[in-house]
């Protein structure tokens, strides 16, 4: 009898240990599991040396901080003071900024620019994508936007926000929602799903002059719009044949032409980069899968489409990764959707996030996708596999696309 | 061992009887066959959306399980019966509006919600209706949580 009390005992102390896990196991939701293994060490990324040298002017000083900040941020540099392989600096007075970057190697000056938009914060960004572009070839997000859908207000409307998750701005206001946005390539222009006639119509929307334009008001629904390559073109979903099928249409000259050959629902294009084909969901019976038709160059011209084996039953949301060597998209496994990302054409596939994410959007230079996870943006690092929740509590956040 | 043969047989049974209405890529035994001609949508003046007003529904929605847009018998006997009544009730306009559940991805309800749409509208031309006075919508799930959140399609009668 006396020797079960040490194990009574025992057994109520790992009870009262175990307790905070038990509570804390409760209160966590279900998808947010925690991590099975421990983090290993941090991934440490390629980075090149760049001197931040000196800025003269009124407001140098704080301008040649605020783009050191600007720099950092981008992980694409170490800034240092000496040893770099290029030397930035400049001067800045009222806001206004010069940039001189220079290689140290040679001593070749790269460019010289003077950013004269208003606000000096505004200016830094440009300067700090020129500087990441001309160095390593890829395009800075410092500028970028995202856009995407929140119900906030009541009803859906398109916002939009910066890759940090500030900045948010309201896009639309129309009485019965706004969806399905996309970026023009340039970031000049969103074209996005409307129900302001009480059906879905396309319009485009010019970010800077602040005109409106519809693309297509036919019978039935349009929807899903995105934008080509070169901007000039947009694929979209259009049902008015009978069947919703996805078009091609031409903006300057107001021309469309049928792509798909589907007796399915088809939805959610998105072009490869080399504007000749465009990849879209379709479900023919048995769930969406993805296809891929050529883009005539002319009307009349033949072209293929086929089914891409993208390894998934459910699959749903694609879109081509800037070089087009990857397609990231949404598979169903089991209730939840998850974010897969799969070599194109061939090759394998790797579950990014499960757990309800969703609706994948690549970064312009590659090495980030964002998605949505239960109303939740996120920014997912994809070099070094950590994310980063942008934005929160803003509504139920739905169909993020980053400018391309 | 009989019963052992029996069992995977009365499985595939089911399952052939069940893939009739669930539009599975498995073999079915009434085959639900795809129209000779899909008719093209009329223009779309004269036809109001329900969201800008309050439309009355022709009859019952009619409900689609899964991710499936093909017509069930209950689906044809409801859209017979409205169809026989079209010409004595003086030849209204209907829209047919597609709604999905909140869980499925935005652009992909969209498409699903507007192909069941168009596959009534199709078995309602084919019951005699005319194509001109039949539109459709597919909101997914854009017009929630004010309209339905299930996966149907409504006949609003204009």
């Amino acid at each position: 009898m006396t020797g079960r009390r040490p194990v009574l005992k025992a057994l109520l102390w790992l009870l009262l240990l175990l307790q905070p896990a038990l509570v804390h196991a409760v209160t966590l939701p279900a998808w947010l599991k925690l991590p099975s293994k421990p983090a290993g060490p941090p991934v440490k990324l390629p980075q090149r040396k760049l001197n931040l040298g000196e800025f003269t002017g009124a407001t140098g000083a704080s301008a040649r901080k605020a783009l050191g900040a600007e720099l950092t941020n981008s992980r694409e540099f170490v800034i240092t003071q000496e040893g770099g392989e290029y030397t930035v600096s400049g001067s800045s007075v009222g806001g206004r900024v010069t940039g001189k970057l220079v290689r140290v190697a040679d001593g070749k000056q790269v460019f010289e620019r003077t950013y004269a938009a208003p606000g000096l914060d505004e200016n830094l960004r440009i300067l700090s994508d020129d500087i990441i572009f001309a160095v390593t070839g890829k395009p800075g997000l410092a500028t970028s936007r995202i856009v995407f859908v929140s119900d906030r207000s009541g009803s859906k409307q398109i916002y939009m926000c910066d890759t940090q998750g500030k900045d948010v701005q309201q896009v639309t206001r129309h009485p019965h929602g706004a969806v399905s946005p996309t970026l023009s390539p340039d970031g000049g222009q969103i074209a996005y799903t409307t129900y302001r006639v009480g059906f879905p119509i396309v319009q485009i929307l010019d970010l800077g002059m602040g005109w409106e334009r519809t693309v297509t008001d036919t019978p039935g629904s349009s929807f899903g719009a995105a934008f080509s390559p070169d901007g000039q073109r947009l694929a979209l979903v259009m049902s008015f044949l009978g069947n919703p099928e996805i078009f091609v249409t031409d903006l300057s000259t107001n021309t469309a032409g049928c792509i798909s050959d589907t007796v399915g629902a088809a939805s959610s294009p998105t072009w490869h980069p080399d504007g000749k084909q465009v990849m879209f969901s379709d479900d023919r019976g048995d769930g969406p899968k993805l296809y891929v038709a050529e883009v005539p160059e002319k009307a009349g011209a033949s072209s293929r489409l086929f089914l891409w084996r993208a390894g998934h039953s459910f699959c749903t949301d694609p879109e081509f990764s800037p070089d087009g060597h990857h397609v990231a998209f949404t598979v169903r496994k089991g209730r939840e959707t998850a974010v897969v990302v799969r070599d194109y054409p061939v090759g394998s596939s790797t579950v990014i996030q499960a757990d309800g994410a969703q609706h994948p959007s690549w970064s312009p230079n590659g090495r980030y996708l964002c998605y949505v996870q239960h109303g939740t943006l996120y920014v997912h690092d994809l070099r070094t596999a950590q994310r980063r929740a942008v934005l929160t509590q803003y509504g139920t956040i739905s169909e993020p696309r980053w400018m391309r | 061992m009989m019963r052992r043969a029996f069992f995977p047989l009365l499985s595939s049974v089911a399952a052939a009887l069940c893939s009739c209405s669930s539009n599975s890529g498995a073999p079915a035994v009434f085959q639900t066959s795809q129209p000779d001609i899909v008719f093209a949508l009329g223009s779309r003046e004269g036809f109001v959306s329900p969201l800008n007003a309050s439309l009355k529904p022709a009859c019952p929605a009619l409900e689609f399980r899964g991710t499936s847009y093909a017509l069930t018998g209950a689906h044809r006997r409801a859209l017979a019966q409205l169809a026989k009544g079209w010409s004595e009730g003086g030849k209204p306009k209907y829209v047919l509006a597609g709604y999905t559940p909140p869980e499925m991805t935005e652009d992909y309800a969209r498409a699903l919600s507007e192909r069941r749409a168009l596959a009534v509208r199709q078995a309602l031309i084919e019951q005699g209706i005319e194509a001109a006075s039949l539109q459709t919508v597919g909101f997914g799930q854009d017009s929630a949580p004010s309209g339905p959140t299930t996966g149907v399609v409504v006949i609003y009668k204009q």
